[in-house]
């Protein structure tokens, strides 16, 4: 048993090391996959000697920017961690994060492992690994599903959820179908959420998730939306409604390049948060990693000053720099995110942009693109002179075109460049005094690499870090 | 909202109801219908909606209201939905077709041959049903060139009758095959009495997208 243990580990590692020499793929699912293959209760042993616990997040989007800012937090107190950093969010990925940091004997000598597992995932990982907090940011439907698999998927993880002992759950307030899972499962569960703002609508967006209360099936009525089925919700039929919140955002607020609110506990104090990256969403992102901090007794202006110090992951909001003009690079994989996406981009005061949409249909990006026409790309519609142009790749370059047509973007704005190549010089190239590239998965690789080899990836300066510092909190 | 473009580019004035459960609607007052799919619970909250006024929508058929019925939407028209564990599900009864259910779905990129007035339309979409659609003495949309069509046996895609169309073609079907959407307005505006041909609009990015798709497939 021991033997294949050792014999699985390294194998693994010298996968690891191949994969990395010959710089093919990055390497972050196969040598878990080839592990669990020669010994499948590796991840178990790997997994149980985390010292202090396992925090999973799981939830359809945010996955990846929660848990590196939940990562960012713990390492700021001093902890050390296994983390799946770059998204590999399968059991390969999370076994295969365990595996770089084992010893040669399979030893782990870490306070804490964050990980972000798939929906779909979950049930065979926490199987595997006991977490004791599991963060769930939203449930939207993905390109993947497009027809009622987003019940099968909640399903899956409720119900794993509820095999779960000794567990907290942090749960997503403003989602209906996230706060369910509080009642539902009897965890002890900590909401996190966005108050009321200027930016809130009346009206739901028509295809939006959960019209209907999870429990009882009526109509749910909503007194505002944040966007999609986020807001703040109640059942007239059930009396489910959103739960109080014990870490909520307000006064949130976006200025170039970065967001800012007023983070306020349910005991009553308030602190200021801003984190430098672009979309409101990420306030979400920022408030689940305030939470879980919250849970593992770190210090508020700890966590506050660790979030100010966030740096995206590829392609999340990534910020490069060419000829002294910024290029941001974002992956879309559902409308939500790809909503999100445009309302950050719409957000962004700096004159004009040019936008590059890259769009795949490989397995991992969706073979089936009609999500695209769930994305609200009408709102460019009455935003004309905020772009200098759209330019279409990737090998749905084409239906990308005439999705931005139907929207009523006008044909002569709009280029399509199949060659990732040509397309993104022609984007850098383009008039605007910005650039913004969106990519599906698949698209978003290639993407960064060209870009990259044009432009400069943007280090973090100490003096861009707005707000807190660490002499503030000396001076307390 | 692809027939809505494609009118108001043409200065062709069009306004979509949205419409819910329950709420009120004069089929023989609209141009076009369109029935959409969605997930079972949906489907099923949809289906009885429509049952109790399916008498209404007959009539409208008959009149020559133009109706696009998509997966869930088609399979509603037909007489009934058999599921893998052997329950009928009454549908509206109004075309003559059923549908079965089967256990692997059929997914996947789809190019059909499709005649339209006498010429014939090569038309691209997705689809991603688990339902075995047999016609009884209904036209199908056309012939399946690649993927599987209704039931990936008989080799033919959707149905027609008199204005209804049906397919399980997704992606959307109207944008990109643009033949077909135009196809549909001119019907629409013929039920109104208006003769005459549509105005022709600039529509290389909808070719290349399915002729792209074509060379991919076929």
């Amino acid at each position: 048993m021991k033997l294949r243990f050792i014999l699985a580990l390294w194998v693994a590692r010298l996968v690891m090391f191949a994969s990395r020499i010959s710089g093919r793929g990055k390497g972050s699912a196969l040598p878990g996959r080839v592990a669990l293959k020669i010994y499948p209760g590796l991840l178990r042993e790997l997994g149980r000697q985390v010292r202090r616990g396992i925090i999973i997040v799981t939830g359809t989007n945010g996955k990846t920017t929660t848990n590196n800012m939940i990562a960012g937090v713990l390492e700021g107190a001093g902890y050390s961690l296994v983390l799946n950093r770059e998204g590999a969010n399968l059991i390969t990925g999370v076994t295969s994060a365990f595996i770089k940091v084992a010893g040669l004997s399979g030893r782990i000598n870490r306070d804490y492992a964050c990980l972000e597992v798939d929906e779909a995932s979950f049930p065979g990982v926490v199987r595997e690994v006991a977490p004791s907090i599991v963060v769930v940011t939203n449930f939207f439907r993905d390109q993947l599903d497009r027809y009622g698999e987003l019940d099968k998927t909640i399903a899956l993880v409720r119900d794993a959820l509820a095999s779960l002992g000794g567990i907290c759950l942090v749960l997503n307030a403003d989602d209906p179908l996230v706060a369910q899972l509080g009642r539902v499962t009897g965890k002890t569960a900590v909401y996190y959420g966005l108050a009321e703002h200027g930016g809130v609508t009346r009206t739901g967006s028509a295809a939006r998730e959960a019209k209907f209360c999870p429990f009882c099936g009526v109509e749910l009525s909503y007194r505002y939306y944040h966007y999609s089925q986020l807001g703040r919700y109640s059942c007239s039929g059930c009396g489910f409604a959103r739960p109080e919140v014990d870490v909520e955002g307000v006064e949130p607020g976006a200025e170039q390049l970065a967001i800012s609110c007023q983070v306020r506990f349910r005991r009553g104090d308030r602190h200021s948060l801003s984190i430098p990256v672009s979309g409101l969403y990420n306030l979400y992102n920022g408030l689940a990693a305030c939470s879980v901090g919250l849970l593992l007794d770190i210090e508020i202006d700890g966590i506050i000053f660790s979030l100010s110090g966030y740096r995206p992951a590829t392609g999340r909001m990534e910020k490069f720099i060419y000829l002294g003009k910024t290029v941001l690079l974002n992956l879309v994989k559902n409308p939500t995110g790809f909503n999100e996406g445009l309302s950050a981009l719409l957000s962004v005061p700096a004159g004009r942009v040019n936008v590059l949409i890259a769009i795949n249909d490989n397995d991992a990006d969706g073979r089936d693109i009609s999500w695209l026409w769930d994305v609200d790309f009408e709102v460019l519609e009455h935003s004309s002179g905020k772009f200098s142009g759209f330019v279409c790749t990737g090998r749905r370059a084409w239906d990308m075109a005439v999705r931005l047509k139907y929207a009523g973007v006008p044909g002569t704005c709009i280029t399509v460049l199949e060659d990732f190549g040509d397309a993104v010089r022609a984007a850098l190239e383009g008039t605007g005094e910005m650039s913004y590239f969106l990519a599906t998965y698949t698209a978003l690789w290639p993407v960064e690499r060209i870009l990259s080899g044009y432009a400069q990836r943007e280090k973090l300066q100490p003096e861009n870090i707005p707000s807190v510092s660490r002499s503030v909190k000396s001076v307390r | 909202m692809a027939l809505a473009r494609r009118c108001h580019w043409r200065g062709i004035d069009v306004s979509v109801c949205q419409v819910s459960l329950g709420d009120r609607v004069d089929f023989k007052e609209a141009d076009f219908l369109f029935l959409g799919g969605g997930s079972d619970r949906e489907q099923n909250l949809m289906a009885g909606d429509l049952a109790a006024r399916s008498d209404l929508l007959r009539e409208a058929i008959d009149g020559g209201l133009v109706v696009l019925a998509i997966c869930g939407g088609y399979q509603l028209l037909g007489k009934y939905y058999l599921t893998l564990e052997g329950k009928k599900i009454p549908g509206l009864d109004i075309l003559d077709l059923f549908t079965e259910g089967g256990n692997k779905r059929l997914i996947g990129n789809v190019a059909v041959e499709v005649d339209i007035e006498g010429t014939v339309y090569k038309l691209v979409g997705f689809e991603n049903h688990s339902g075995r659609t047999f016609l009884g003495d209904l036209q199908p949309l056309g012939r399946v060139l690649a993927g599987h069509g209704n039931n990936g046996r008989d080799g033919f895609e959707g149905a027609r009758y008199k204005n209804v169309f049906c397919s399980y073609l997704h992606g959307p079907l109207l944008p990109k095959n643009s033949v077909l959407a135009d196809y549909l307005i001119t019907l629409a505006l013929k039920r109104r009495g208006w003769q005459g041909e549509l105005a022709p609009l600039d529509d290389s990015f909808e070719k290349t997208a399915v002729s792209t798709m074509l060379q991919r497939i076929l």
